[in-house]
């Protein structure tokens, strides 16, 4: 029944008779899915003639943009992956490998380069060591000559910051002890050559110089120096202090008990 | 284009080329090409420069700006490359670029309307010129002058289902409606330009 309606629809249509009530059942049923747009003969020519409508040429023009812009975006492309191929994994470790190796290589090179480097610093580093030392010598002797007490304190004070005074350092020194004028320097002096007194000059130095002092507190000093240190020689010129009469009695009494202790 | 030689009894040879034109459809190129075989667009690009062209030519009758919009289309279909899954048609999906890319161009260009509406009219006057010039075709000719005095839409559905081969649900697809609604829509343009094509023999 249906399709004898659709039947009569279309060919109503394909006559030209069509009612606009009777185009929008059409429509329906073309919607529907019930007709299909070839049945409807003219409109169905007329979109087949659309196809063979004539096709438009477009210019050379179009085809040198498009490569251009073709070739500009593949370049653009190279630019980018180059980059990230850099950093993709599989091509960064060959280069971390390579770059481990290289340094790796260059460790021990360096490694087995070092030696002579070593020494020749070594030597460099023993130059300038001994000549800060002597200059800290030339300092410490020109300020042992000088007037204030202060000065000559430093002085005696440098020879502590030397590793091994020289002998011009402990004869100074030993000069210092016997000549100075002033007992805290004498004092000072006496303690800087304690570190010495393994030395046979600077301990016989030390011995001659104990008869020499007269200031009480050097000689109890020295005396100290002595029985610390065990100088047996020191033993007769102690004896002459104590047979000094101008000794006051504390220090013959210190320095009796140095001598029993050396005996 | 490629499947249409496959299917073809004439060309039984193909059959056996089969895995190398597989490699030559559309969905396949445009998948190379989104794998960054770049050289591969511009065999999409030899492929469909022309019905592209003729889309827009028929659309606006200017063939400077057709070229534009041309380039245009494969710009955008370079650069969302990466948006091509290859599930639909590629040619379908190149078709609803390029109608965005008119839509784009024209909404751009609305404050030139009133231009527009003078070309229009020296278009038709090209149009009467252009009789003489095709003689040789003159149904084809009249049929063109009546499409160009259709609705911007009802021509736009026209041309696609001339370009879309009829294949009216990838239209749909590009319009964003139905199968059926496109029929009717079809239907519809097609009545109207029958009736200016009729009007139009009757003047000539």
């Amino acid at each position: 029944m249906e399709q004898q309606r659709i039947d009569e629809l279309i060919a109503k249509y394909n006559a030209g008779l069509a009612t606009s009530a009777d185009q929008r059942e059409l429509e329906l049923l073309l919607e529907q899915g019930k007709i299909e747009l070839h049945q409807f003969q003219e409109l169905a020519t007329l979109n087949d003639q659309l196809v063979k409508l004539n096709e438009p040429m477009s210019s050379k023009n179009l085809d040198e943009r498009f490569y251009s812009m073709l070739k500009a975006e593949k370049q653009s492309v190279v630019k980018v992956s180059a980059w990230k191929d850099f950093f993709a994994w599989p091509q960064l470790l060959p280069k971390l490998a390579m770059a481990s190796v290289t340094l790796i290589i260059g460790l021990a090179g360096g490694y087995f380069m070092r030696s002579p480097v070593t020494v020749k610093g070594d030597q460099q580093i023993a130059d300038l060591s001994q000549q800060v030392s002597d200059l800290q010598e030339m300092m410490m002797l020109s300020l042992l000559e000088k007037e204030s007490v202060t000065e000559r304190l430093k002085a005696v004070s440098l020879t502590d910051q030397m590793d091994q005074a020289s002998k011009k350092v402990t004869n100074a020194l030993l000069e210092t002890l016997n000549n100075d004028e002033n007992v805290n320097v004498r004092l000072a002096a006496l303690e800087a050559l304690r570190p010495y007194i393994k030395d046979s000059q600077v301990r016989e130095a030390l011995v001659r110089s104990i008869a020499a002092q007269k200031s009480p507190l050097v000689q109890v000093a020295l005396a100290e120096v002595m029985a610390q240190s065990q100088v047996k020689s020191s033993v007769k010129e102690l004896e002459k202090i104590l047979q000094n009469e101008k000794t006051p009695s504390d220090v013959k009494k210190r320095v009796q008990e140095t001598i029993q202790v050396l005996t | 284009m490629v499947c249409n030689l496959l299917t073809n009894p004439k060309f039984p040879i193909l059959k056996t080329l089969q895995p190398e034109l597989d490699a030559l459809t559309d969905n396949a190129l445009m998948l190379k090409v989104k794998d960054g075989d770049l050289d591969k667009l511009g065999l999409l690009f030899e492929r469909y420069k022309k019905p592209l062209f003729g889309f827009y030519y028929h659309m606006n009758k200017d063939a400077d700006l057709s070229e534009d919009l041309v380039q245009n289309v494969f710009y955008r279909i370079m650069k969302y490359r990466y948006l091509f899954r290859g599930e639909g048609d590629f040619k379908t999906w190149m078709f609803h670029i390029a109608r965005n890319v008119n839509h784009d161009h024209f909404r751009k260009n609305k404050l030139n309307a009133k231009d527009s509406l003078e070309t229009w009219q020296d278009r038709l006057g090209t149009d009467e010129n252009r009789s003489t010039e095709l003689q040789q075709d003159e149904t084809m000719h009249l049929l063109s002058m009546a499409m160009d005095r259709l609705p911007e839409d009802k021509r736009e559905i026209l041309l696609l289902s001339k370009y879309q081969e009829k294949r009216y649900k990838e239209i749909g697809e590009i319009l964003g409606c139905s199968e059926s609604a496109v029929k009717v829509k079809v239907f519809r343009a097609l009545q109207e330009l029958k009736q200016v094509y009729q009007k139009l023999e009757t003047r000539y």
